[in-house]
């Protein structure tokens, strides 16, 4: 069983989390008006802000170029977990094994946005001075979606394997979801999960132009109500096995019993209608705990505020609850007292329900007076006493990422049922399609192997997409979505229309959408917040691109995007073979994806000398930067052979790290080094020393990044090419895959695939 | 502005800012509904995009809510309610607005 064994947060309420609970549980509201920024012309500057706390100012002299409110926060929360859970300081983790999971979707916004609306344009020149100029490139470091992860990293560490991700307002709860898979499936000890998100310019004035905000501050479930109040924070959580906390006698506060993420495949910002997938999330997550709701006695509600949200929620839980328990089962939200603080939300409801739990106590929802007929649940008005055996906490995100956590008191009895539809251990999973889009062409199946050698005129993908598209579904899609959208259907050879799938979308991207939002903050400096762009918005949410292939191509399982940097491919496929692994899922399409952007370029030039590129290339050969997405159709094997998919390649092993002695990590030694060959997407003296420490030195070595590009998605080229050797050269057994970006490397071992005797 | 180029700009825009690839502006029937199926097939987010654009484009606040219904039902309603906030504007004392 997993336990919780530490908590943090920090929220408008309080920067502790219990003294955030305590104002909870007065039903206090933080709303005020934003002081972060200049919001003049804003339709609503109603927000639930963190007062003023030492390290979270980000202008203080001498912080780091990485510094950013969401990693100051972050770092806050996680601290305050730690050291709840006795694992403060380094000489704490002793030789655990610790994990680090962390979701966001500003990251570095606050501290970039201006910087992208005036100095660093698309077209490369802005009206400021050269050393300027430099400083705000700089700072860029602070905007990847990985950079307060590697932040809170450096300053908590070490930790064994790192992962970022987002799926926007379910990235907290999707973190915890993760971080318990790698528990599962045996890879660390313990693992601190959450996300943080600070409040910026973007996510304010984009929420206006949705008209998602309530003017008068979020009531959720309330009659009056007219959209949520954005806040910002952080909550963190200390995961790990039951019996590891008895060992080293730490309490645990409660139980992680359950846990499911889906997706809607409906719409980038409205919510599924009927609620069937967050049904499907909740019905899952309670079958994964062994438990029904006879077992709950709380739901902690996703309950944003929004007219559309509440509805279908409660639509969603008259249907799972039954008309038995929907007048029973307590259901709160918290979003009208510190605001939707987005991916930091499934993280800070998860320690307030864990607090609930453990303390008997179920907290209001604050800011509501005039429950809707329409949301017929019991509503919590005034903080009510009463025992929690069980509670269940929701999430649901932009482009309808669904995750769904169920909890339980530490001594609630494990049901026999829980172990139901688990792995004893990993379960074996095979690449059944692969895709590749470089500027040389768009490549399939078997013809991905030859992708290495494909020569590319142009350093962008020039040529026509539309005819790849069904126009009308993909109107939306931003041109890295298109190319992601592209490759997975490829991969999955999935007809677009063809009705939902179950599987899963796993996107890799290091930088997110940068010059969109270089373009949408020129427009809000200049024309002013009321004529912000409502379709452009969405678009610059990180997890963006993974509910638009989502949409697009009608695929219901787990999706979410990760992101570490020039590693940022090989880190989706192996979150997409964990999920598989682990039994979250039975198919996932992974896909890399990058685009071109002049401001990325602009950066790497200022950040990096020359002579720190790796690539194994004399220095005027290197590989130049390009664009590209590649995406490998991932399946359970024994789903894939019951489906009569083609399958090319049997996935051997996956490992990651992080800091840590990379060969202390190698994968396993080639069964036959003649027959086998290392991938890689850039070569360098790091993958040197891990090859020849493995026992892969003398292998044949293909780079992909020669042809095809140096960019954070050419792992992932590595990958699918790997994938797709095993039908193009006979003489090939095995393929070993290694990525590696500044402090943490993936290796995929690959392996000819052939079907079990019956 | 004659009503049928308001219209003809109306429908431009909207081909072109809505991202309606391979619609021709002049296939667009003015009175086809813009929402739902059985015409243009948009949705609650282009309904915001429009009112952006329109604000934008022609200085003109569309309603928020309810009211906005009957304006975003077609091209021609919406020309017919832009026609009418500009005359509004060129012309503020007539309209039988009180003194």
């Amino acid at each position: 069983m997993i336990v919780l064994t530490g908590l943090g947060a920090v929220t408008a309420l309080g920067s502790t989390l219990p003294s955030t609970w305590e104002r909870v549980l007065r039903g206090e509201r933080a709303f005020s008006k934003v002081s972060l920024f200049p919001a003049d012309g804003y339709r609503v500057d109603l927000v639930a802000e963190v007062p003023s706390i030492d390290r979270i100012d980000s202008t203080r002299p001498g912080a780091p170029a990485d510094f950013s409110r969401t990693s100051e926060l972050a770092i806050t929360a996680a601290r305050e977990a730690l050291a709840w859970a006795g694992l403060a300081g380094r000489q704490a983790h002793g030789s655990r094994r610790i994990g680090l999971v962390v979701g966001g979707s500003t990251a570095g916004m606050l501290e970039t946005e201006m910087h992208l609306a005036v100095g660093l344009g698309p077209d490369g020149a802005g009206p400021v001075a050269h050393t300027v100029r430099e400083e705000q490139l700089r700072r860029m470091l602070s905007h990847p979606l990985s950079a307060p992860t590697d932040r809170l990293a450096r300053e908590l560490g070490p930790f064994t394997r790192v992962r970022s991700l987002s799926s926007a307002c379910s990235s907290g709860a999707n973190a915890m979801l993760v971080g318990a898979s790698w528990l599962e499936l045996g890879l660390v000890d313990v693992v601190l999960c959450g996300a943080a998100d600070a409040l910026c310019r973007v996510t304010l004035s984009g929420f206006n132009a949705l008209g998602a905000l309530d003017p008068e501050g979020a009531r959720p479930f309330d009659r009056r109500r007219r959209g949520l109040t954005l806040g910002e924070g952080a909550g963190f959580v200390v995961l790990e096995r039951s019996e590891d906390a008895a060992a080293r006698g730490i309490d645990a506060v409660c139980s992680l019993r359950g846990w499911a993420a889906g997706a809607e495949a409906h719409h980038i910002t409205n919510p599924e209608p009927t609620g069937a997938a967050p049904s499907r999330a909740m019905t899952a997550a309670l079958a994964r705990a062994g438990l029904t709701v006879a077992d709950l006695d709380y739901v902690n509600a996703h309950g944003t505020g929004t007219p559309l949200n509440d509805l279908m929620e409660s639509k969603a839980l008259v249907r799972v609850l039954g008309a038995e328990h929907i007048a029973r089962v307590p259901v709160s939200s918290q979003k009208g007292q510190f605001g939707h603080t987005l991916a930091a939300a499934g993280a800070i409801e998860a320690a307030i329900t864990a607090l609930a739990i453990a303390n008997g106590i179920v907290p209001p929802t604050g800011g509501l007076e005039e429950p809707d007929p329409e949301c017929p649940l019991r509503h919590v008005l005034k903080t009510e006493s009463r025992p929690i055996r069980a509670a269940l906490s929701s999430s649901f995100g932009f482009g309808g990422m669904d995750t769904v956590l169920v909890f339980g008191r530490a001594d609630l009895p494990a049901s026999p049922a829980a172990s139901r539809g688990r792995p004893a251990r990993a379960r074996s999973v095979v690449v059944t399609g692969a895709a590749v889009i470089t500027p040389a062409g768009i490549f399939e199946g078997q013809e991905v192997a030859t992708v290495p050698e494909r020569v590319c005129a142009e350093d962008a993908i020039t040529f026509d997409l539309a005819p790849e598209l069904d126009l009308d579904r993909a109107r939306r899609l931003d041109r890295g979505s298109r190319l992601a959208a592209i490759a997975c259907g490829r991969a999955l050879g999935r007809a677009v229309g063809a009705g939902p799938c179950d599987a899963g979308v796993v996107l890799g991207n290091a930088f997110g959408a940068v010059d969109g939002t270089a373009g949408f903050m020129r427009r809000l400096g200049e024309k002013g917040a009321r004529l912000a762009s409502p379709a452009d918005f969405p678009g610059l949410v990180p997890s963006s691109p993974a509910g638009y292939v989502s949409i697009y191509l009608g695929l219901i399982g787990p999706t979410l995007v990760v992101a570490d940097l020039a590693a940022s491919g090989e880190c989706a496929v192996t979150q997409g073979y964990e999920l598989i692994a682990v039994g979250e899922t039975d198919r996932v399409a992974v896909v890399a994806v990058e685009e071109k952007s002049t401001i990325v370029d602009q950066v790497f030039r200022v950040v990096f000398a020359p002579d720190e590129h790796r690539s194994d290339v004399a220095k005027d050969d290197r590989p130049r930067r390009r664009e590209g997405a590649a995406a490998l159709a991932l399946a359970a094997e024994d789903a894939a052979v019951a489906q009569q998919l083609p399958i090319l390649a049997r996935v051997v092993e996956v490992r990651s790290w992080w800091n840590d002695d990379p060969l202390a990590a190698a994968p396993k030694p080639p069964a036959d080094a003649s027959r086998a060959i290392v991938v890689m997407g850039t070569a360098g003296a790091a993958t040197d020393a891990l090859l020849e420490h493995a026992g892969w030195g003398l292998c044949r070595r293909v780079v992909c990044a020669d042809q095809a590009g140096s960019h954070e998605a050419v792992g992932g080229i590595a990958v699918a090419v790997g994938a797709a050797t095993f039908a193009a050269d006979p003489t090939v057994d095995e393929v070993l895959c290694v990525g590696m970006a500044r402090g943490s490397g993936y290796a995929i071992s690959l392996a000819r695939w052939s079907a079990r005797p019956s | 502005m004659q009503s049928s180029d308001l219209k003809r700009e109306i429908k431009q825009l909207l081909v072109s800012e809505l991202n309606l690839a391979g619609r021709d502006p002049n296939s667009i029937d003015d009175e086809a509904p813009l929402f739902g199926s059985g015409g243009l097939g948009l949705d609650s987010l282009d309904a915001l995009q429009i009112a952006m654009l329109v604000e934008e484009k022609f200085g003109i606040r569309v309603p928020e809510g309810d009211e906005a219904r009957p304006i975003f039902r077609c091209v021609g309603s919406l020309a017919e309610f832009i026609a009418k906030e500009r005359d509004a504007k060129s012309n503020p004392e007539g309209g039988g607005a009180p003194r």
